[in-house]
């Protein structure tokens, strides 16, 4: 990106705005002017050879227990080890919850990093940390994962570059400085409802595409004659219309939101009784039609009460939450490996942090960001291994303890975007993508 | 709900990193080779622990955690030196400190790493602060205090750089009850709020610290010393246009106070906004609404005094100011809150209000005080906002304080001068008021402080007025002591927030967080509106109109090359999109068919509906704010509303289709009325933006909608063919969904 010196009122070049950084919050906007799409990639000579062209994020809302899911804790007291056992998986010496009966088959295919820590341990914060590998800042908000993919490759699909399904979590925006077109896309409504589709892709009546073109067409027109300062340029002054109008023109683009077209042993393997599983269907319909970036939300992990619950909440209940979760994530492994589109997309569960190794008054488990778990698999990462570990308790990191920022670093790397790449707020300043201090966890690429 | 405003986060965020930077200090032996042998008398209030923050042990992110660190705790940044003096001294069977040998007491074996420490080695053995300590010691680690703390000063306070790369050196001195002054400016922390902005170069023996502005611009740097926390601003002129602004008009104090901060910065002003958009910016500002017809043709002959009073005057001013405050006080249906009934009384009280002109000292009274049933007494469901005595403390706090209290409730705020103290003090008060559907006096109600956990003490904040039992402190007293003309917090708070209604941008940014580190952007100004407040019998139209009547007000949005990058010194107009009750009003008045909102009757307006989560597909999307939290939203930051959802549902969704195609609208009935395609497009012109079509708009209409000769001849002798009619509907679909309709300009 080459920077006319002449637009800035600091004089400044580009090189001093990099190394001096930005601008306060609370100083003047410098720099509106700097185009932000596409910031040029400055990659770093050991760049590692991206494997990954999608990746989804199974994002777990509220902080899932690592003890009951990813790190059980079986030679704990019981107050650690809580109501729930574990089990044996196809890896010796791994073990795993012992509602993930599916996933124990795939083990060889998950990496589980045992110690992630932070100190944040409230949801808003915990969120920003893991989704932006940043700290929440008093300057600025910082881009999630997908909303810094949107904004830095070229989009090859008129699909929107970052999906949310149902909707994405509401303790952050997701775009944080980038502009709101990066924001991730809710689909809304609830994928596992038989009729369960996008809203407003269909021609409202009277309409067609031809009238749509008109209208937008008009749209720009008025607001451009009415700041007739900027009428010089014929740039798209609107481009969440524009996007709006396209994914409306391509009857294939909106068939990438129905589920109806697959089989129902398919749509029955991934889980129906708890929105995650058919969320991770067309999380995967979707990376297989070219989108980079889908996050699946599902909510109710932030467990304080009754930590049992996970595994069923009533007699015969197959749909809560730890089972529900092993069935999707088993599914979209064995679905993506079968379609050899595994190698090429990023799997990754987590949520905002874990919770309180012993068991509270009512059966739950409290905030604990100290230590906690996160699995990935795909993008040609090693399988079956376990990357640092909790202490004998679950409390700390025991060994080689792995940040948010260190995380992301690493899930960027997997997707080929170099963590030192700088990304331009509103104000002119340079931020990388990922902190300066993150560390790559090497053995999972 | 776990939304609590991101600017929360941000405050929290800045003493995290705060307390990074701390924690990551390491002096370096050749800072201070001659560190005195011997000394004076070490205090350890003043001496010891300005120590212990300086190099990070009490930041939050080593000993200063809630929980402490290693199983030693420190109160945050030294906010309680009672409990660290024990900390010290007594706990650990006073291992920490050996006054024998007092070199082999770990507070000197442990951060000067002799001994394994978590947090590394924070002091060398031979620098002057590891001096001080060892001094301490020697002396038997004297705990009482000769002097106490009144005030740091740091010079300078505000500062003029010409030039990017220049340097302020910064000097911190203490003033002490014994009258007394020492100059303390290598135990003050400075920290840039915005690093890439200001550099701070720590000093060396022979320098102290300085400040390297790095962009221009206005930026603050924070000082910290024991518990103080002063705010510096340095500031670097824009441009180096001379005499800018010499000869922009001033109408009121405002234009005095914007111009003085413009001319400073030297940035130059854009002009004023034309007649039309000026009417169109109040109507919506006043009534949030656009101009009628008969507004617009009567602003031809009368004064833009006149259009104020008119509007101010108007019903539509009183529904929409009862909604403004119904958003501030979080008026709620939901029966976890006030419940329909008492929603619906407190929404009409708070609109009788207004109707009376009713100062706002006076509204903060009753709603503090009011008691009763409150399915009846509309004031009285104010004290169920919070649930409970704390989230009460903190919402009215935050409303009629502009502070942020939250930080309190755990420690002592960081950035700010609250303590717990103050936090659970003000709550103990509010614990006395009976919640729930009769709101009564709770004559025994307590709340623990969680230091002591014994039962807080009632206190005002900051306990600036002192009283002899402060058990019987009541609500009636905070009240008396918040709307005391000479409160420092009530007025600012709320002019402050009427100053953002109206300019786009809070003085005080966010607007509820008014603290000394997070100053305003114009003190003075802030002041002077503050005063004119209160002088002004706390009338919220008179300091609207003051506001309303400025030139700064009515500076057109359009920026200059030299004050594009302006987006807080006013030298031009902010654009503001309009809130989704106020956008879809103006669909229904521009489609001339209301939109309807749950079971309320049809042509309610979404600006009067009392339940503000009344069900609406078209307020959800166009984001409204259901008042669970505060309904500010952080600054810069878009609201939920845009995105592709909602242009989808522009495109493809009733909202607007739904209404342009109904025979009873306002396009058909135009349509029926005869009028050319040209002169339909020119009234919805005057209708969405109060403007006639330029020159250049006419030209590209009269080619889409060449004028037919049948019907320019014989109007009404001929229907308008469907294809006209469907473009017509287009381009009215096109005028809704611009970025000049859907905001103020």
């Amino acid at each position: 990106m080459t920077l006319p010196t002449s637009n800035r009122c600091d004089g400044l070049t580009r090189r001093d705005s990099i190394q001096l950084g930005a601008l306060s919050a609370l100083g003047l906007n410098i720099g509106s002017f700097l185009p932000l799409q596409n910031a040029s990639a400055m990659a770093s000579p050991n760049a590692i050879a991206p494997k990954a062209k999608s990746c989804i994020l199974i994002w777990l809302d509220g902080g899932p227990t690592h003890l009951d899911t990813f790190d059980p804790k079986p030679d704990a007291p019981v107050e650690i080890r809580g109501p729930l056992s574990s089990i044996k998986t196809n890896v010796t010496d791994i073990r795993l919850n012992e509602c993930f009966t599916q996933t124990a088959k795939l083990m060889d295919k998950v990496a589980i990093v045992r110690s992630m820590t932070s100190p944040l341990g409230e949801h808003n914060f915990g969120t920003h940390y893991m989704m932006t590998g940043y700290k929440p800042s008093p300057a600025i908000e910082y881009p999630a994962f997908g909303s810094t993919i949107a904004q830095v490759r070229k989009s090859k699909t008129i699909l929107p570059s970052n999906v949310a399904i149902p909707k994405f979590t509401g303790n952050i925006s997701g775009n944080g400085f980038l502009p709101t077109m990066t924001r991730p896309f809710s689909v809304g409504g609830n994928p596992a409802t038989g009729d369960f589709r996008v809203r407003d892709l269909e021609f409202y009546r009277g309409l067609n595409l031809d009238r749509l073109n008109r209208r937008r067409e008009f749209v720009n027109a008025i607001d451009q004659f009415s700041r007739d300062q900027d009428q010089s340029a014929a740039a798209i002054m609107h481009p969440e219309l524009e996007r709006a109008y396209n994914l409306i023109a391509s009857p294939k683009a909106k068939k990438s939101f129905d589920l109806s077209e697959e089989k129902s042993k398919t749509r029955q393997r991934y889980g129906s009784g708890n929105n995650i599983g058919q969320s991770c269907l067309l999380a995967r319909r979707l990376v297989e039609r070219g989108v980079p970036f889908v996050t699946v939300t599902s909510t109710g992990w932030d467990s304080h009460q009754n930590i049992a619950n996970l595994k069923s909440r009533f007699g015969n209940d197959r749909n809560a939450h730890l089972p529900s979760l092993d069935r999707a994530f088993s599914a979209l492994i064995e679905d993506l490996d079968e379609r050899k589109m595994l190698d090429e997309t990023l799997v990754v569960v987590m949520g905002e942090f874990g919770r309180t190794p012993k068991v509270n008054a009512s059966g739950g488990r409290d905030h604990w960001p100290n230590v906690f778990s996160v699995a990935l698999c795909g993008a040609g990462i090693q399988g079956g291994q376990v990357i640092g570990s909790s202490d004998k308790l679950g409390e700390f990191p025991h060994r080689d303890p792995v940040t948010p920022a260190d995380l992301s670093a690493t899930i960027y790397t997997l997707l080929g975007i170099d963590p030192a790449l700088d990304l331009a707020t509103p104000d002119g300043r340079s931020v990388r993508v990922a902190p300066d201090n993150a560390k790559l966890i090497r053995q999972l690429i | 709900m776990r939304n609590f405003s991101i600017s929360i986060s941000f405050l929290i965020a800045i003493f995290l990193n705060m307390s990074l930077d701390f924690c990551d200090c390491s002096l370096n032996a050749q800072q201070a080779k001659t560190a005195p042998t011997s000394s004076a008398k070490i205090d350890f209030e003043n001496d010891v622990i300005p120590v212990l923050t300086k190099v990070g042990c009490n930041a939050g992110k080593c000993h200063g955690a809630a929980i402490g660190r290693g199983g030693f705790k420190l109160s945050l940044f030294g906010g309680n030196p009672q409990s660290d003096f024990e900390a010290i001294v007594r706990q650990q069977k006073g291992r920490r400190v050996n006054l024998s040998k007092p070199e082999s007491s770990l507070l000197i074996l442990k951060p000067t790493e002799q001994m394994e420490h978590g947090g590394g080695s924070v002091l060398d053995l031979d620098e002057e602060n590891t001096q001080i300590l060892l001094d301490w010691i020697e002396q038997g680690t004297p705990q009482k205090t000769e002097r106490t703390l009144i005030r740091v000063q740091i010079d300078p306070a505000r500062t003029i750089l010409d030039s990017v790369g220049q340097t302020v050196p910064l000097k911190a001195t203490a003033f002490f009850s014994d009258e007394t002054e020492k100059e303390v400016t290598r135990r003050t922390v400075f920290t840039a709020e915005d690093p890439a902005s200001v550099q701070i170069i720590s000093g060396d023996d022979e320098n102290g610290p300085v400040a390297k502005v790095l962009r221009r611009g206005r930026h603050i740097v924070i000082a910290r010393y024991l518990t103080e926390v002063i705010p510096i601003e340095l500031v670097t002129p824009m441009t180096s246009i001379a005499n800018v602004n010499a000869r922009e008009q001033k109408t009121n104090f405002i234009d005095e106070e914007v111009l003085a901060t413009l001319s400073k910065l030297k940035i130059p002003a854009s002009g004023q906004t034309s007649n039309g958009n000026l009417l169109r910016r109040l109507t919506l500002d006043l009534t949030g609404r656009l101009p009628s017809t008969k507004q617009l043709k009567n602003s031809q002959s009368t004064s833009r005094e006149e259009w104020i009073d008119e509007l101010i005057g108007s019903e539509a001013f009183n529904q929409y100011w009862t909604y403004q405050f119904a958003k501030l006080f979080r008026v709620q249906a939901d029966p976890k809150r006030h419940g329909p009934g008492g929603a619906k009384v407190y929404h009409r009280w708070i609109s009788e209000q207004l109707r009376k002109k009713v100062g706002y000292d006076q509204i903060a009274r009753q709603l503090l005080l009011a008691q009763g049933n409150t399915q009846k007494t509309g004031p009285a469901n104010f004290s169920n906002t919070g649930k409970g005595a704390r989230l009460q403390t903190e919402f009215v706090t935050e409303l009629f304080m502009g502070a942020r209290l939250k930080c309190a409730n755990c420690h002592n705020h960081p950035l700010d001068r609250w303590t717990q103290d103050d936090y659970h003090g003000l709550a103990a008060i509010f614990a006395k008021v009976e919640q729930g559907p009769i709101v009564g006096v709770k004559k025994n109600g307590i709340v623990i402080h969680p230091v002591t956990l014994e039962s807080a003490t009632p206190q005002l904040p900051g306990q600036l007025i002192s009283i002899s039992d402060p058990m019987e402190l009541s609500p009636g007293d905070f009240a008396a002591w918040l709307t005391d003309q000479n409160n420092p917090y009530f007025a600012k708070a709320i002019v402050n927030r009427l100053w953002k209604f109206t300019m786009g941008r809070g003085l005080v940014e966010p607007v509820d967080d008014f603290r000394s580190t997070n100053p305003a952007s114009h003190p003075e100004l802030l002041d002077l509106l503050a005063k004119d407040f209160v002088q002004n019998g706390y009338q919220i139209e008179h300091t609207l109109k003051t506001i309303a009547m400025s030139s700064a007000y009515s500076r057109s949005s359009r920026p200059k090359v030299d004050n594009k990058n302006d987006a807080m010194f006013y030298s031009h107009a902010i654009r503001r999109p309009l809130s989704a009750e106020v956008l879809s009003d103006a669909f229904s008045d521009m489609l001339g068919i209301p939109e309807k909102y749950g079971r309320q009757p049809v042509g309610t307006r979404a600006i009067q509906l009392v339940n503000s989560k009344e069900p609406s597909r078209t307020l959800d999307i166009l984001g409204r704010c259901d008042r669970d939290e505060s309904c500010e939203v952080p600054n810069g930051s878009s609201s939920i509303q845009g995105g592709l959802t909602e242009k989808l549902h522009l495109f493809n969704g009733g909202l607007l289709n739904r209404r342009l195609q109904n025979p009873e609208g306002r396009l058909n009935k135009l349509i029926r009325s005869g009028r050319t395609p040209l002169q339909i497009v020119e009234a919805f012109y005057q209708y969405g933006l109060s403007r006639p079509l330029s020159a250049k708009e006419r030209a590209f209409w009269k080619k889409e909608f060449p004028v037919e000769s049948a019907t320019d001849a014989a109007p009404n002798s001929q229907p308008i063919s469907t294809a006209q009619r469907e473009k017509l509907e287009d381009f009215v679909w096109g005028l809704l969904s611009s970025d000049q309709f859907q905001s103020n300009h």
